[in-house]
């Protein structure tokens, strides 16, 4: 029961950070596998504002608009030059990749290789059905609802949502009705490097202690994650954030903890293998 | 109808056109003009330019050489969102609505320059028109039929009352009734209102029927022109688009 628990705490911080991902990848076209890597920038920004003096859930602001802006400078800066080169779309994805290597090691270079915490604790601790869940982590998934809450209200009843959407959808016929798409990318470059800087620090808060490194095998579960619920679905995403967080965690009762990743590789390969554009996808987005 | 369908319609003019891709123009030499309350098509066999030309008057593909006008103003290569702003509305021969939006949402994104108090009156316009879309503007386009897909395509470019209306294929794919009624009555309806209509059309006989002009695209040039009874008279014409015979070569 507890494993439940704790996989409910991971798909909580994945789906924040999965929404983000997936609302990137469909608007804007970039597998920006430097996401982790952004993410564990921020949540180093919320710690070092936290080490002064200041409350973590304030300092957490921090990790959020060093997110937003981090994405959005890579797009303005590094992706965006690379895609007006009409260059093979698995160009940007390994100047991606390149991009994550810099981000994580040369955050390592600058903070050393050290674990650190926020000066914060876990708070109260709650029994509730047969869980045993902390002041802390019921933040988190309340954050977690607040966010698919809000991201479903953005891209459902308003003008900017909606216009994500149709850009997403089919760019030139956007443009074509009179949507600046430049402007919704470099939107959604912010929106969605929000989410990601968000979605680190409280990963960070719930793993506790943590390193420059920490989050460098979590696009794999992004990715799982992604591609379970269909790449490009923000639905599809709170989805397969849901099922590969508790899949993860409760694979960890059985299985050695070091190796709980490796349920998501699998749920990645066979989802390539047998439907590859998810469960909540369509044949068209693949 | 109680609001207007469609603003006065302006004249569309491409005078000396070559457009393409990476530099090497598709069509070439291209002089047209579309005025308001008329139908003006193009037609010509597969490959002779007619989608790169559509495209390139509204933005889509680079115009390399030449300019485009809509009344006075120049719209040589703006940028497509820019020309929608103008009123020129295109509905492209695919991908021609979004389909993970409802049908409701597609006509919203249509109406996206409009200020938000004006959507829902420009909504039901579009509806008075096309009342088939009533029943279904909860639907996602996607599962729509092919003759409701291209309504829709249509009614979105309507949110913004178009002066120009460009139409690339809009009966590709279509049963010959539906494509029968779109032409003759949605089409031909659209220049009733006072708009300026150009558009592409495969059906050649179907064109002409609703035309007040047709230009024929040969080769990535235009080689004839003329009303319809003009061409209907014409042996080129009628062997090569009419009768079933080799597609017309452009001019020396």
């Amino acid at each position: 029961m507890s494993s439940f628990g704790f996989g409910l705490i991971s798909a909580a911080v994945l789906a924040i950070a999965t929404v983000g991902f997936t609302m990137q990848f469909a608007v804007t076209n970039v597998l920006n596998l430097a996401y982790g890597s952004i993410m564990i920038n921020s949540a180093f920004v919320t710690y070092y504002v936290n080490e002064h003096g200041v409350n973590a859930w304030v300092a957490l602001v921090g990790g959020v608009l060093t997110g937003a802006i981090a994405s959005w400078l890579l797009n303005r800066f590094v992706y965006t030059p690379f895609q007006k080169r009409n260059l093979a779309p698995i160009t940007v994805v390994i100047v991606s990749l390149g991009i994550d290597l810099i981000g994580t090691f040369g955050l390592q270079a600058i903070v050393g290789g050290g674990y650190v915490s926020f000066t914060q604790n876990q708070g109260r601790e709650y029994h509730f059905a047969g869980l045993l869940l902390s002041s802390l982590q019921l933040i988190v998934m309340g954050i977690c609802v607040a966010v698919l809450v809000g991201v479903h209200g953005l891209l459902k009843y308003t003008r900017l949502g909606k216009a994500m959407r149709a850009t997403s959808a089919n760019k030139n016929l956007a443009r074509n009705s009179g949507i600046k798409t430049q402007f919704i990318i470099s939107t959604t470059w912010l929106i969605s490097g929000a989410l990601c800087g968000l979605a680190g620090t409280v990963f960070a808060m719930n793993a506790g202690v943590f390193e420059a490194t920490s989050a460098q095998l979590y696009i794999v579960l992004l990715l799982a994650a992604m591609f379970l619920g269909g790449p490009g679905e923000p639905y599809g995403a709170m989805f397969g954030a849901l099922t590969i967080g508790l899949a993860t965690e409760v694979s960890a009762a059985y299985i050695n903890p070091d190796y709980k990743d490796v349920i998501a590789f699998i749920a990645l390969i066979v989802m390539l293998m047998f439907r590859p554009f998810g469960i909540f996808g369509s044949e068209k987005t693949n | 109808m109680s609001v207007e369908l469609s603003k006065k319609g302006l004249v569309l003019t491409a005078t000396g056109l070559a457009a393409g891709y990476d530099g090497r123009a598709i069509v070439s030499g291209i002089t047209i003009e579309a005025t308001p309350g008329k139908v003006f098509s193009i037609v010509g066999p597969n490959g002779s330019g007619k989608s790169t030309l559509l495209k390139s008057l509204v933005g889509v593909v680079k115009v390399l050489e030449g300019s485009v006008k809509v009344g006075d103003t120049s719209i040589t290569n703006m940028p497509p969102e820019e020309v929608a702003k103008i009123g020129v509305g295109y509905v492209p021969q695919i991908d021609d609505v979004f389909p993970p939006l409802s049908v409701k949402e597609n006509l919203e994104i249509g109406g996206y320059l409009l200020k938000r108090s004006e959507i829902h009156e420009r909504i039901d316009a579009v509806l008075e028109f096309f009342p088939r879309l009533k029943v279904m503007m909860t639907r996602k386009a996607g599962k729509l039929s092919g003759g409701e897909r291209k309504m829709l395509a249509m009614g979105r470019v309507l949110m913004l009352s178009p002066s120009v209306l460009v139409l690339d294929e809009p009966t590709a794919n279509l049963a010959p009734m539906v494509a029968t009624q779109l032409l003759e009555e949605y089409i031909r309806g659209f220049a009733n209102f006072g708009s300026t209509v150009l558009l592409v059309e495969q059906r050649a006989k179907a064109a002409l029927r609703i035309s007040d002009h047709t230009y024929v695209l040969g080769g990535g040039r235009v080689v004839l022109e003329g009303a319809p009874s003009d061409l209907e008279n014409n042996p080129i014409f009628v062997e090569s688009f009419l009768g079933g015979g080799a597609a017309a070569r452009p001019k020396e």
